[in-house]
């Protein structure tokens, strides 16, 4: 029964048990097997030896204590002696602990609501803010064009080069790319009708109608939506939007209408680059190994693709960039306590603008047939 | 007295500011080290080279007898840090914040391990009601408190505090100075502490480090006090550090 921890010594009246060697943190589980086997027989009292005790700390002294109290539970009396005061200390952490414990009021449990009412409510939260924000911003929009100040101004010029110039080539890339593919594939299709020609329609076509914008506003939907997100959401965290309000400075002038704005004007400027891209990446395929001549490339995307085409595809870019940037801007505004948060908005940002653009693309592909554009 | 950290000839430079310059300290057992120093003159530097979170340009830092190697952890079991603000996981509750490092670094069943936490927690002068709570809904004291407990989870024989009191209210500062000697005395703790409080310099601290030139100048609070470095002599010359030493002297 004896162990490194403890050792027994049975009277007829009482257990003695020694208490020796390192009762601390990382002993712990080995110490409470140990003082498990501390089982007096019927009319015994336990008195613990504490002087071969070589050091303890709160953890292991919790041991100890934790056992006094089961032993007390159980009827049988126990009690401490032969403490050094260096380690008592440790234990009357505990006692004391145990004292405020028993005096504290009940702790009442912080109430959680249930997962179907927490939902609801935040669905009903964040309906009632969304209208709120958006009428702010349509307000600040108004104030901003009554009083256009020069902040302003300049923030919107540095927004259009971060969301737009810096995003050029990335999306050129992709279009590119995604126009070679496009030719790829029809050509395997269109050249069993002895159609191969029709390459270069349906990737002008497809291109300037719906693949630019798409792609485009879909790359700037994780680029910048993503970063106005972040970038409003620290601010709120810092307190910046809080001392920008104390300043007399309204936050959605100088911090979302030039987003807003920037990205209206630089997703447009990205959709014609991406056109232009995903058109020469249609040409590369079709000149370099269907053996159409560059001329007749450049004659066939004249013949079939309207300026109406490029107009269709270049309406949207205006649109798409709105809902990129209100999404961004207004979930990166709701962050309101913690890291954890930022990173959940941020999510949201994205996820929901890419979702909003497709939606709003699907709508755009219905109005658009039955205006026979 | 036994030396618990020691640093020896540390260089800290960035580009062509040198923040400290064969800077040399030895922390000794169970002492209150307070460390001051104007702004840039390296206390946070300091605080983290020991800490192994910044290598510094040159020189050495033993902690208990073991040199701080800067690409691998460093022996964070037998220290903990109050980080200025806190730095509470905001994703946790209370509770589960003091539990982490401890289900991290130990095998105990869960009760065990509840049970250490809210131990903690009492002993820092907590309610056990603000267990299940979230950072975000404490107050900046109590969320000191609890930043607190977390560092005195896995039972350190270091503590690192920077700036415990600061923007904390005079009562909750006075209260918190009261709890770090109250738990230096009975968990026999060695304690590093960057401070501005002029009150908690002068009243809990047994040793003072001013960080000038690159360099330190150490020792008890007299002897920082004779010197004649001139940013010392103005530190130390300010109306409201005159106060709060004699009020410190009153109060002894």
């Amino acid at each position: 029964m004896n162990n490194a921890y403890l050792s027994f010594e049975s009277l007829p009246d009482k257990l003695i048990v020694n208490v020796k060697g390192q009762w601390v943190f990382d002993e712990v589980l080995a110490l409470e097997d140990a003082t498990a086997s501390v089982l007096p027989e019927a009319g015994q009292a336990v008195l613990f030896q504490c002087a071969g005790l070589e050091d303890i700390d709160i953890a292991g002294a919790w041991v100890l204590y934790d056992r006094t109290e089961q032993l007390s539970e159980l009827g049988i009396k126990s009690r401490f002696a032969g403490f050094k005061a260096a380690h008592f200390k440790f234990l009357q952490h505990i006692i004391d602990a145990a004292a405020i414990r028993e005096y504290e009021d009940p702790t009442e449990a912080v109430e959680r609501p249930g997962l179907l009412r927490k939902s609801v409510e935040e669905l009903g939260h964040s309906t009632t803010t969304y209208i709120e924000d958006l009428g702010q911003i349509a307000r600040s929009i108004l104030d901003g064009v009554r009083s256009p100040s020069l902040i302003m101004i300049g923030e919107t010029i540095k927004q259009v080069y971060f969301t737009g110039v810096q995003a050029i080539p990335v999306v050129m890339v992709i279009t590119f790319l995604i126009g070679i593919v496009t030719a790829h594939q029809a050509a395997g299709q269109l050249e069993k009708f002895g159609a191969a020609v029709l390459v270069v329609d349906l990737v002008s076509i497809s291109i300037t109608r719906e693949m630019g914008v798409l792609l485009a506003a879909i790359m700037v939907a994780g680029r910048s939506g993503s970063a106005f997100a972040a970038a409003l959401g620290v601010m709120k965290l810092n307190e910046e939007v809080d001392a920008m309000r104390v300043l007399g400075l309204n936050p959605n002038q100088m911090l979302v209408i030039p987003r807003i704005l920037g990205l209206v004007i630089a997703l447009p400027i990205l959709t014609i680059f991406a056109d232009i891209a995903g058109i020469a990446g249609g040409a590369l395929i079709a000149v370099g190994s269907m053996g159409i001549s560059g001329l007749q490339f450049v004659e066939r995307v004249a013949y079939s693709t309207d300026l109406s085409d490029f107009y269709v595809g270049l309406s949207k870019a205006p649109v798409f960039a709105l809902l990129i940037a209100m999404v961004g801007t207004l979930r990166g505004m709701q962050v309101k306590s913690s890291a954890e948060e930022l990173g959940l908005k941020t999510t949201m940002a994205v996820v929901q603008s890419i979702f909003m653009i497709i939606v709003a693309d699907a709508l755009f592909a219905t109005l658009f047939t039955h205006l026979g554009i | 007295m036994e030396t618990i950290i020691s640093v020896k000839n540390l260089v800290n430079r960035f580009g062509n500011q040198v923040v400290h310059d064969g800077l040399c300290l030895d922390i000794r057992r169970d002492e209150i080290l307070g460390v001051v120093g104007g702004s840039g003159s390296g206390k946070s530097v300091l605080m983290r080279s020991i800490l192994g979170l910044q290598k510094p340009t040159s020189g050495t830092i033993t902690v208990l007898g073991q040199e701080i190697e800067y690409h691998k952890p460093g022996p964070s079991r037998c220290w903990g840090v109050l980080f200025q603000g806190g730095a509470l996981l905001s994703g946790l509750t209370v509770q589960q914040n003091v539990e982490l490092p401890i289900a991290l670094h130990s095998d105990m069943p869960v009760e065990t391990r509840h049970e250490l936490a809210s131990l903690k927690l009492l002993m820092t002068g907590l309610s056990l009601s603000v267990a299940d709570k979230y950072p975000s809904e404490l107050s900046g004291g109590m969320r000191k408190r609890v930043a607190l407990a977390r560092a005195l989870a896995l039972e350190p024989r270091i503590l690192f505090l920077d700036e415990p009191t600061a923007g904390l209210d005079p009562i909750a500062a006075t209260a918190f100075d009261e709890l770090i000697t109250y738990l230096h005395d009975n968990l026999d703790l060695t304690i590093m502490m960057i401070t501005h409080d002029v009150d908690s310099l002068f009243g809990i601290c047994d040793r003072i480090a001013v960080l000038v030139d690159g360099g330190v100048v150490v020792g008890s609070v007299d002897e920082v006090l004779d010197s004649d470095h001139p940013w010392i002599k103005s530190y130390f010359g300010v109306p409201r550090a005159q106060r709060a030493r004699r009020a410190a002297r009153e109060s002894t």
